[in-house]
């Protein structure tokens, strides 16, 4: 039945970034699915309030205070899911953003800044990947789910460290999945579009009215996307990107709304 | 235990599904699929002579879900196509989803192919998927929305020698997503793509020689070729509520072969 297929019963999912937003929406979603979750952050405050979430749901959640630019404590993390329940089955790496360096102009990037984009959205799923890819092989099987951006695949002005990154998240993604094809690990890659997590970003994104579909991305949505990639539902499918992003990159020959009409003759 | 929250989000329950080319192996994996996830169903054909096809694909559906309604189509033009859609929503009370599985696999040097190759090859695999879309796509407009699944090949991406004009043909279909999903995506239609890999079937090229098979096998980066029931759980997230953000993309189910270099 396809519907069990998509269930996530007692898997144990390793989820960085869970504090808040889209990880935490992943983590409860996760734990709704039926999986025992590891959230990962840098903030221990947010993530009692997501394991207080996750628990609700009567499902389990560690918590491992994690910084993803540091290998050291990423190998951690990977030992505590194995210490806490003895195996990794979902590899969620989904921490990782802008910062304040996005939109500077080229020539005033110092090399500390490009390191610490890079590190931030592309060393941090590298890190993690490694990290738990000798448990996977030892139970042969495993999923990875690489959170990446439109940015990955297009490029922004003033947008160095953060479109790389994801670009590079992008061919991550596809030699992992090569390589690891039959061992029975599956790496794939969610693209999503524009998730405002506040007020401001909704007013800068203007409410989405640039978005094809007529709205941005909610939280909650990105969820089901996740476990479905985490679940055996998706067990042929390996190094893919899935955009969830209201029609975005489908289009960009022209601004949203901007509609190409008959010549005036030809009408 | 997976809770009733998360099955919402996957469950067709009162959704109504009409799946066109069902005689196909993807056709009959997607009917399957969206049975088991509680849509009822209307399977049509894209050949005529294929009663007994649709009607074993029907006993199938029927062992996954409720009875299906049975349309086998004349040859798939615009007459058939439209009155298929409108009866859909007739029966069914609504259309709410829509999976093109149409397909006419050609394979030939392209320096011997004649016109009427070219006319058969991309009216069978684009015209009438573009006829399906716009058929379909009008019931949808008029009952504000819906969403379509149109079900192409890895071929949509990359060429392959001796398949020239199925490579276009399937490229076409791809592009024709983007472009429906931009132009209805404010009007409540969503349009997606699956590509399938190198499908386990008896018709397949593949079997044809088994060089080329081992070979092939070899290449794949699981191995194995992709069985048709594997592309059900794309196509099930495809048309599911969890999808409402999802629209013009394309999602592969190929073991990975696209990786490759």
């Amino acid at each position: 039945m396809i519907l069990d297929a998509l269930k996530l019963d007692d898997r144990v999912a390793i989820i960085t970034g869970a504090g808040r937003g889209l990880g935490r929406a992943m983590a409860i979603k996760f734990a709704q699915a039926g999986a025992d979750i590891v959230a990962a952050s840098r903030t221990l405050a947010q993530l009692e309030e997501t394991a207080a979430e996750v628990r609700k749901t009567g499902r389990k959640c560690a918590i491992v205070q994690t910084d993803v630019t540091d290998s050291i404590q990423v190998n951690a993390m990977a030992a505590a899911a194995v210490r806490e329940f003895g195996r990794i089955d979902i590899l969620v790496n989904n921490a990782g953003g802008g910062d304040d360096s996005l939109g500077k102009p080229i020539e005033q990037i110092t090399d500390a800044e490009w390191r610490r984009g890079l590190d931030t959205n592309l060393s941090s799923q590298f890190y993690a990947a490694r990290a738990v890819i000798p448990q996977m092989v030892k139970q042969n099987r495993g999923k990875i789910i690489n959170v990446a951006s439109g940015y990955g695949l297009r490029g922004g002005k003033h947008n160095y460290m953060y479109a790389c990154s994801k670009g590079g998240v992008l061919q991550l993604t596809r030699s992992l999945a090569l390589t690891y094809a039959l061992n029975n690990i599956q790496t794939n890659c969610i693209v999503p579009g524009i998730f405002p997590h506040n007020e401001e970003m909704m007013r800068f994104f203007k409410g989405g009215k640039f978005i094809p579909i007529g709205r941005p991305g909610d939280d909650s949505e990105l969820g089901p996307l996740a476990v479905f990639l985490a679940s055996d539902a998706s067990n042929h499918i390996n190094g893919e990107f899935i955009a969830i992003d209201g029609g975005g990159l489908a289009g960009g020959v022209t601004p949203t709304g901007a509609i190409p009409n008959l010549p005036a003759e030809s009408r | 235990m997976a809770s009733k929250e998360f099955l919402d989000d996957f469950s067709l329950e009162g959704k109504s599904a009409l799946v066109v080319g069902a005689e196909n192996v993807t056709g009959r994996a997607a009917a399957i699929a969206l049975a088991e996830a509680g849509a009822k169903l209307m399977i049509a054909s894209q050949e005529p002579g294929t009663d007994s096809r649709l009607r074993e694909v029907a006993k199938a559906v029927q062992a996954a879900g409720e009875k299906p309604e049975i349309q086998v189509q004349n040859s798939a033009v615009r007459a058939d196509l439209s009155a298929t859609a409108d009866l859909a929503a007739k029966r069914m009370g609504r259309l709410d989803i829509l999976v093109n599985a149409l397909d006419d696999p050609w394979f030939g040097p392209a320096e011997a192919a004649d016109d009427t190759a070219f006319e058969r090859v991309i009216e069978s695999n684009l015209k009438r998927v573009w006829t399906s879309c716009q058929e379909g796509g009008r019931v949808m407009l008029r009952q504000g929305g819906g969403v379509i699944v149109n079900i192409t090949s890895v071929l949509a991406d990359r060429g392959v020698p001796n398949a020239s004009l199925y490579c276009a043909a399937k490229a076409g279909v791809l592009n024709l997503t983007r472009a429906l999903a931009l132009e209805w995506a404010r009007k409540g239609i969503r349009v997606n793509a699956l590509e399938a890999g190198w499908i386990e079937e008896a018709a397949s090229p593949v079997n044809a020689d088994e060089d080329f098979k081992k070979t092939l096998l070899k290449y794949l980066p699981s191995n194995r070729l992709v069985k048709p029931e594997e592309l059900g759980g794309a196509l099930l997230y495809l048309v599911s509520p969890a999808a409402g953000f999802v629209t013009g993309e394309a999602i592969v189910v190929d073991g990975g072969l696209m990786c490759r270099v």
